[in-house]
C-alpha cells in the first residue's frame, strides 16, 4: 500500500485514550508508526522544532491542559510550514460549536471519541485509507463529522 | 374636546355697548333739548300773555281817567275826579313794565312810543275838556274840539293796542310754528333709537347669558381636570412646578410639598428653596443644572435624591420645558416624579438579571460538563467493557459474562440519558435564529435521520404539503424526529406503522386557551399513527421532563423526547397538544405561528 509506515501523531493528554489508540493501530495491522504528544504545549513545540518529520495525519484532541486543541489548530494553521497538514479532529464533545469551529478554523475531519473499541479501529481504518485529496479540500462541511455506516 | 372655548363675545359686547350708550346719550340730548323748546315755548307765550294783559290794563286806566272826567264834568262833583288823577300813575308804571317786556323787540318798542305818544295825546284832550267845561273858563266850541279830539286819539290808542296786540300774537304763533316742527319728528326718532338700543342691549344680555352659560360649563370642566390632575399627581407620585425665569417665582403643586414630606402650601417656594432638599451628594450637579436652565431655558431628565422633612431618602426624576406664554415671560414647565420604588425594583431587577446570568453560566458551564467531562468516563468505560468482551470473553466465567453485559446495558442506558439530557438543555440555551426554511425539506432530513428504523419497522409516512415557515431549523428537524421516533417506538405489535401528516392554516381565535392571541394564523400540523396510543388522562403529562408511561424494561427510553418537543414549539411561540385512543393510536398537534 505505502512505501514506508504511515507517520501519525496523537495529541491528547488522557492516558487511557493513547492507549485505546495505541492499541488499536496495532490491532488494524497497517504500518504506521505512532507518536504521542501529551498536551497542546508539547503538541507545538515538537512540530515548531527543526528536526521532526512531520506526521501525515495529526490526530487532535481539543480538551486539554496547558493549550487547547482550538487554540493549537489556529496556531498550526497560521504557520507556513504547517498550514497543510492533515488534521483530524479526535474530541469526546460532539457539540455543534465545537464541530462548527474546528472546521471553520480548518481541520479536515472531525472524529467523535467512540465508546466501543472495535468501532474505534474501524475508525481509524477508515481515516487512514480516506481518499485525502477529496477532504483537503476543506469545501465539504457534510463529511466534516466522521460517520460511521 | 375643545378645552378653552373661545370667548370672543367681550369686544362684539363692547361695541354693542357703546352704541346702546351712544343711542341713549343721544335720546337723552335730544330731550334735553325737547324740554328747553318746551320751556321756551311756555316762557315766549307768557311773554305774550303778560304784554296783552298789560296793554289792557294800560287802555282800561285811560278808560278810568275818561269816565272820571266824565262824571266830574257832568257832576261838577270832584269826587269823581279821583281815578283820573291817579290813572297817570297808573299808567306811568304799566308804561314802564311794558317797556321791560318789549327791551327785546324793537319794533314793539317804536310802537310803544307812538301808543305813549298818544296817551300823552289823549291826556291832553281829557286837560282841555276839564279846562274848558270850568264855569269859569268855559268855552263851548274849544270844549267840543278837545271833546271830539279826545274820542279820536282814543280810537288810535286802541288801534296802537290791537296792533302791538297782533305783533305778539304773530311772533307767538312764529315760535309755535318751529317749535311744532321741531318737536314733530323727535319721538317717532327717539322711539326707534330706543328700540334700536333695547333690541341691541337684549342681543347683549342673550350673549352674555350664553357665555355665562358655557363659562360655567368650561368652568366646571376645569375644575374636574384641575381636581383629576391633583388627584393623578397622588396616585402617580409626580408633581408639577412652574419657575418663571423673568421674575424669579416659583409655583409648586400641592403635591410638589407632599413629595418633599410638607402639607400642600406649607411654605412659599424660591428659586433655591428646592435645593435644600437636595441630598448634599446631588447639590453640586444640581446647581450647575438649575444655571443651565437659566442658560440654555430647558431642563433635561435628571436624576437626584432629596432628603424629606423627616430625614427620609427619596430618589427622583425631574424634566422641564420651556414655554413662553402670551406676555412673553419665559416660564420652565416641570415634572417631578418619586421614582423610589422604581429605583429599588430596579436594582431588585438588576441583581436577579446578575443571578440569572449567573445561573445561566452556570448552566453552561454544565453543558460542558455533561458533553465532556462526564462523557469521557462513561465512555471509557464502555471501551473496557467492549476490550474485557472481545479479549478475555474466554477467561471469564458465566456470571463474570453476565455481569459484564449488565454493566454494559447500563452503561449504554447513562449514555442515552446524558445525551437526552444534553439536547434538551441545547433546547433552551443554544442561540435561536429563525431562518424561512421549507418544513416538507426539514421533514425529509428527519426520515432520512430516522431511514433505518423505518426500514425495519417497514413504516410508511404520508405527508401533506409542509409550509415554508420562520423557524429555528435544527429545532423542527429534531422535533419532527422525535415525533416520528416516539411514534414507531409505540408501534403496535403485527402492524405496520403508518404516520399520517396533514396541515390546516387556523385562526387563533378558534383556540383561545391555546394559543397567544396576538398573532392571528397558525398552521395546524397533525401527526396521527396507528400505535398503541396511550390513555388519555396522561395526555399532557408525557409532555413532562422525565415523564414516562412505560418501564423502561418495556420501552427504553429517558422521558426526555416529548419534552424537548414541547420546547422546541414553545420556543417558536407555539402550542402542542396530545390525544389517543388506547390501541387505536396517537394524534400529535403542533400550532407554529404563520
Amino acid at each position: 500500500m505505502q512505501k514506508s509506515a504511515l507517520h501519525i501523531l496523537l495529541a491528547d493528554d488522557d492516558e487511557d485514550d493513547r492507549l485505546f489508540f495505541k492499541d488499536a493501530f496495532e490491532e488494524v495491522k497497517i504500518q504506521t508508526k505512532v507518536q504521542f504528544a501529551h498536551d497542546g504545549m508539547e503538541l507545538m513545540e515538537h512540530l515548531m522544532h527543526p528536526d521532526t518529520i512531520l506526521p501525515d495525519i495529526l490526530f487532535l484532541d481539543l480538551n486539554m491542559p496547558k493549550k487547547t486543541g482550538k487554540e493549537c489548530l489556529i496556531e498550526i494553521k497560521k504557520t507556513d510550514h504547517l498550514k497543510h497538514l492533515i488534521i483530524a479532529i479526535y474530541s469526546t464533545s460532539s457539540s455543534e460549536e465545537d464541530i462548527e469551529d474546528t472546521f471553520i478554523q480548518g481541520a479536515n475531519i472531525y472524529i467523535k471519541k467512540p465508546s466501543n473499541f472495535n468501532a474505534l479501529k474501524k475508525i481509524i481504518n477508515e481515516v487512514v485509507t480516506l481518499n485525502w485529496h477529496y477532504h483537503t479540500s476543506g469545501l465539504n462541511r457534510d463529511t466534516f463529522l466522521l460517520r460511521l455506516k | 374636546m375643545k378645552l378653552i372655548p373661545n370667548f370672543n363675545s367681550p369686544r362684539a359686547l363692547r361695541i354693542i355697548f357703546a352704541i346702546s350708550i351712544f343711542i341713549l346719550l343721544f335720546i337723552s340730548s335730544v330731550s334735553y333739548k325737547h324740554n328747553r323748546d318746551m320751556q321756551n315755548s311756555s316762557k315766549s307765550m307768557m311773554h305774550t300773555y303778560e304784554i296783552n294783559i298789560q296793554l289792557e290794563r294800560l287802555l282800561s286806566f285811560v278808560k278810568d281817567a275818561e269816565t272820571g272826567q266824565r262824571g266830574y264834568i257832568i257832576t261838577q262833583n270832584s269826587r269823581f275826579l279821583a281815578p283820573y288823577l291817579f290813572s297817570r300813575d297808573k299808567v306811568n308804571r304799566s308804561f314802564i313794565a311794558l317797556k321791560k317786556l318789549m327791551a327785546d323787540n324793537p319794533k314793539q318798542q317804536k310802537n310803544l312810543k307812538n301808543l305813549f305818544d298818544l296817551i300823552i295825546q289823549r291826556y291832553t284832550y281829557l286837560e282841555g275838556s276839564l279846562k274848558y267845561s270850568n264855569e269859569k273858563t268855559y268855552d263851548k266850541r274849544k270844549l267840543d274840539n278837545c271833546m271830539f279830539g279826545g274820542r279820536i286819539v282814543m280810537e288810535n290808542i286802541r288801534f296802537q293796542i290791537d296792533e302791538m296786540n297782533d305783533v305778539e300774537k304773530d311772533i307767538l304763533q312764529k315760535r309755535q310754528k318751529i317749535y311744532q316742527s321741531e318737536i314733530s319728528l323727535t319721538p317717532l326718532f327717539s322711539i326707534s333709537l330706543f328700540l334700536v338700543a333695547l333690541t341691541l342691549i337684549l342681543l347683549s344680555y342673550r350673549q352674555i347669558s350664553n357665555d355665562i352659560d358655557r363659562l360655567r360649563v368650561s368652568n366646571k370642566k376645569l375644575l374636574i381636570s384641575t381636581k383629576l390632575m391633583a388627584e393623578s399627581e397622588v396616585i402617580g407620585a409626580f408633581s408639577t412646578w412652574q419657575w418663571d425665569l423673568d421674575t424669579n417665582k416659583m409655583v409648586y403643586s400641592d403635591n410638589q410639598f407632599r413629595l418633599l414630606g410638607y402639607p400642600p402650601n406649607a411654605f412659599v417656594p424660591e428659586k433655591d428653596t428646592f435645593l435644600n432638599f437636595v441630598h448634599p451628594g446631588d447639590k453640586r450637579t444640581f446647581s450647575n443644572l438649575m444655571q443651565g436652565i437659566i442658560d440654555n431655558k430647558q431642563l433635561p431628565i435628571i436624576y437626584y435624591k432629596v432628603i424629606r422633612k423627616n430625614g427620609e431618602i427619596r430618589h427622583f426624576k425631574s424634566i422641564g420645558k420651556l414655554l413662553i406664554d402670551e406676555q412673553g415671560s419665559k416660564i420652565i414647565l416641570g415634572i417631578t416624579f418619586d421614582i423610589t420604588e422604581e429605583h429599588f425594583q430596579n436594582i431588585a431587577i438588576y441583581e436577579r438579571n446578575k443571578e440569572l446570568e449567573k445561573s445561566n453560566k452556570e448552566l453552561a458551564s454544565f453543558n460542558h460538563v455533561a458533553s465532556h467531562d462526564l462523557q469521557e468516563p462513561l465512555r471509557k468505560i464502555q471501551t473496557f467493557i467492549s476490550r474485557i468482551s472481545d479479549k478475555d470473553k474466554d477467561s471469564l466465567s458465566e456470571s463474570g459474562k453476565e455481569y459484564i453485559t449488565k454493566i454494559g446495558t447500563s452503561a449504554k442506558r447513562m449514555r442515552i440519558l446524558i445525551d437526552d439530557l444534553l439536547l434538551f438543555s441545547r433546547t433552551n440555551t443554544t442561540k435561536k435564529e429563525f431562518l424561512k426554511t421549507n418544513l416538507n425539506d426539514l421533514l425529509k432530513k428527519a426520515e432520512q435521520e430516522l431511514s433505518e428504523i423505518l426500514l425495519e419497522k417497514d413504516a410508511t409516512i404520508t405527508s401533506e404539503m409542509l409550509p415554508k415557515l420562520k423557524v429555528i431549523p435544527y429545532q423542527i428537524e429534531q422535533l419532527f424526529i422525535n415525533l416520528i421516533s416516539n411514534s414507531l417506538k409505540y408501534s403496535q405489535p403485527n402492524v405496520l406503522p403508518e404516520i399520517t401528516i396533514s396541515c390546516t392554516k387556523v385562526a387563533a381565535a378558534a383556540f383561545p386557551n391555546l394559543l397567544e392571541q396576538s398573532i392571528k394564523k397558525y398552521y395546524k400540523i397533525t401527526f396521527t399513527d396507528n400505535g398503541m396510543g396511550f390513555d388519555p388522562q396522561f395526555k399532557e403529562t408525557i409532555f413532562v421532563l422525565f415523564q414516562r408511561l412505560h418501564s423502561k424494561t418495556e420501552y427504553p427510553g429517558t422521558g426526555i423526547g416529548l419534552a424537548i418537543c414541547k420546547k422546541i414549539v414553545e420556543n417558536h411561540n407555539g402550542s402542542i397538544i396530545a390525544d389517543s385512543t388506547p390501541n387505536k393510536g396517537s394524534i400529535f398537534t403542533i400550532f407554529l405561528p404563520e
